[in-house]
């Protein structure tokens, strides 16, 4: 037998959906949950680049590309990707506080999560390069995405840099971070270095002297 | 036990038939009084991804009703993955590249994840564990973790990346590609190990119930299958103009079979698969421009997504014909049901 259930649904449909609908909007401005293209119409900057040496690049999701020379303020958004060039390196502060220093070379996406119970978490998906973190007043969230790993944080201050190939390595200078790959997490402490490589689960954490990495921090950081 | 008694048999004489008329009379406004409801678990859920109304409609696959909508809070819901306990529902939004998980039981939005530019296609690997999706501008996939929503690795594949499957024992991962190949990909490694030729704008990939993976060549009008064994196509077949997505299920004694949207034809074509060389077995008029389609679990119904006429058509396998037509948001891409 062939028929229609349109005539039966319709109503259904109207009544019902269309408060749900109404509902779940109201929820998501509730909780201020934006995609990337909407935070940046509204004109919301997540962060600031407060310091540049050299070439410091922000390229904007409409393609317009902007550079921060010296000390200043340039807003950022989410979607925005920052590089820095040969012998360059860039400070950034988050609006929660989290100091971000590019070493040269690096290039990143400005991104987020959200999830209904948790909010927002910044993410920086680091394509190649350096950056060093340092997390400041209490637990901030705070993920950096690698192609081959993720480095999840609440308070701590580390240094991740990413090969071409996507090796990564992870310094923590102090705090732990939640250090993981596809095929498994390890949890890295104070003074301790670990890799991620494709297709493997992070190594062990292994002692490491950290002021060496973070050496080149000193500069961009006065 | 007395009072029942004394109350027999005048009275039980009188009153039954009455009762029984009562009910009767009632029966066509109150379908459903004389036989109990299904558990509320175990109807069949049918989801539509609406690509133009940023929704996914939520509807019941056995008493064919849409039940609601859910809005993605991002832009332009393009595929779906429904978690094998039916919990989690993923959404890829093509528009501006995230990616929505939605709890079914409260149906509500729980988790949006950015992905990467114009994120199309979602599978979830065979342990559910993880959610593999393609970005077809960035040419990656990229692996988020389906329990903390956290992206754990990204493998770069070929220009485009349009359908992703898995191989039944998870070894493999197949992903279709704009330079019309099949990217294999070893899961142990996360690299392609090899690239096997197809034909122009293959689109989707999925799991066949032969373990073979099968395959439309959207840019032109037939449709492929690769032989796991040996990651070379096995067989092919023309289908007609514009393939695009394949359920399997049974009519009556005959299959599994593969029914293939063809949005050229306004037709559902049902291939025979349970012989190594394909042939069609009949072909099913449906709605415009029919592109999403899945089968219930049993195989005796399958649910059709029209992109032009906005709506799911339920079809009973077994006569071919229309059960019912469910009004869904505007253009509904991809529909799936649950298990």
């Amino acid at each position: 037998m062939t028929y229609s259930s349109r005539q039966f649904i319709q109503p259904h449909r109207s009544s019902c959906t269309r408060a749900f609908s109404t509902g779940l909007v109201g929820l998501a401005l509730s909780l201020g949950l934006f995609t990337a293209s909407t935070a940046h119409a509204a004109g919301e900057a997540v962060a600031k680049a407060i310091n540049a040496i050299g070439e410091f690049t922000v390229f904007r999701t409409d393609g317009i590309q902007e550079q921060l020379e010296g000390k200043g303020s340039l807003p950022l958004y989410e979607g925005d990707r920052v590089t820095t060039g040969r012998g360059s390196q860039g400070l950034m502060e988050f609006t929660n506080g989290i100091q971000v220093a590019l070493n040269e070379d690096t290039d990143f996406l400005i991104l987020s999560r959200w999830e209904s119970d948790k909010g927002i978490t910044r993410i920086l998906r680091l394509a190649t390069g350096e950056v060093w973190v340092k997390t400041m007043g209490g637990p901030k969230p705070l993920e950096i995405e690698t192609p081959v790993a993720t480095a999840a944080v609440k308070s701590t201050e580390f240094a991740l840099k990413v090969q071409p190939d996507g090796q990564t390595t992870l310094t923590v200078v102090e705090g732990i971070v939640e250090f993981g790959t596809a095929f498994g997490t390890c949890p890295i402490r104070t003074s301790t270095i670990s890799y991620g490589n494709r297709g493997k689960k992070c190594t062990k954490p292994a002692p490491t002297n950290v002021s060496p990495t973070i050496a080149w921090t000193q500069g961009i950081r006065q | 036990m007395k009072p029942y008694t004394k109350l027999s048999t005048p009275l039980l004489m009188i009153g039954l038939p009455l009762l029984i008329a009562a009910n009767l009379t009632g029966c066509e406004s109150m379908q459903g009084v004389f036989s109990p409801p299904k558990p509320e678990g175990l109807n069949t859920r049918v989801y539509s991804a609406n690509e133009s109304s940023n929704t996914v409609t939520v509807m019941d696959g056995d008493s064919y009703q849409v039940l609601g909508e859910i809005d993605t809070l991002n832009y332009g819901p393009h595929d779906l993955a429904l978690s094998r306990d039916g919990k989690q529902l993923w959404v890829t939004n093509l528009a501006n590249g995230r990616v929505t998980v939605i709890d079914t039981e409260s149906r509500k939005p729980v988790a949006s994840i950015y992905t990467g530019t114009r994120a199309h296609v979602v599978a979830l690997t065979n342990n559910n564990k993880h959610a593999w999706v393609a970005n077809i501008a960035d040419n990656t996939i990229s692996i988020i973790d389906t329990t903390i929503y956290r992206i754990l690795g990204t493998i770069p594949v070929g220009k485009g990346p349009m359908g992703i499957a898995f191989s039944r024992d998870g070894k493999f991962a197949y992903v279709s590609t704009q330079d019309k190949m099949v990217n294999v990909i070893d899961t142990t490694a996360h690299q392609v190990i090899k690239q096997i030729p197809v034909g122009p704008n293959p689109h989707f990939l999925t799991l066949g119930p032969d373990g073979r993976i099968w395959g439309t060549n959207t840019g032109s009008n037939d449709l492929y299958v690769i032989d796991p064994a040996t990651n070379e196509i096995a067989a092919t077949i023309e289908v007609g103009p514009a393939p695009q997505q394949i359920a399997f299920a049974l009519k009556g004694t005959a299959g599994p079979n593969a029914y293939v949207t063809v949005t050229g034809l306004n037709k559902v074509v049902v291939v025979n698969a349970t012989s190594p060389t394909l042939s069609i077995r009949e072909q099913i008029d449906v709605g415009e421009g029919p592109n999403g389609i899945w089968a219930n679990a049993v195989g005796t119904t399958i649910y059709v997504g029209h992109t032009k006429s906005n709506n799911v058509m339920v079809i009973d396998t077994g006569t071919s014909q229309v059960s019912a037509t469910l009004p869904v948001g505007k253009k509904p891409i991809r529909v799936v049901a649950s298990r």
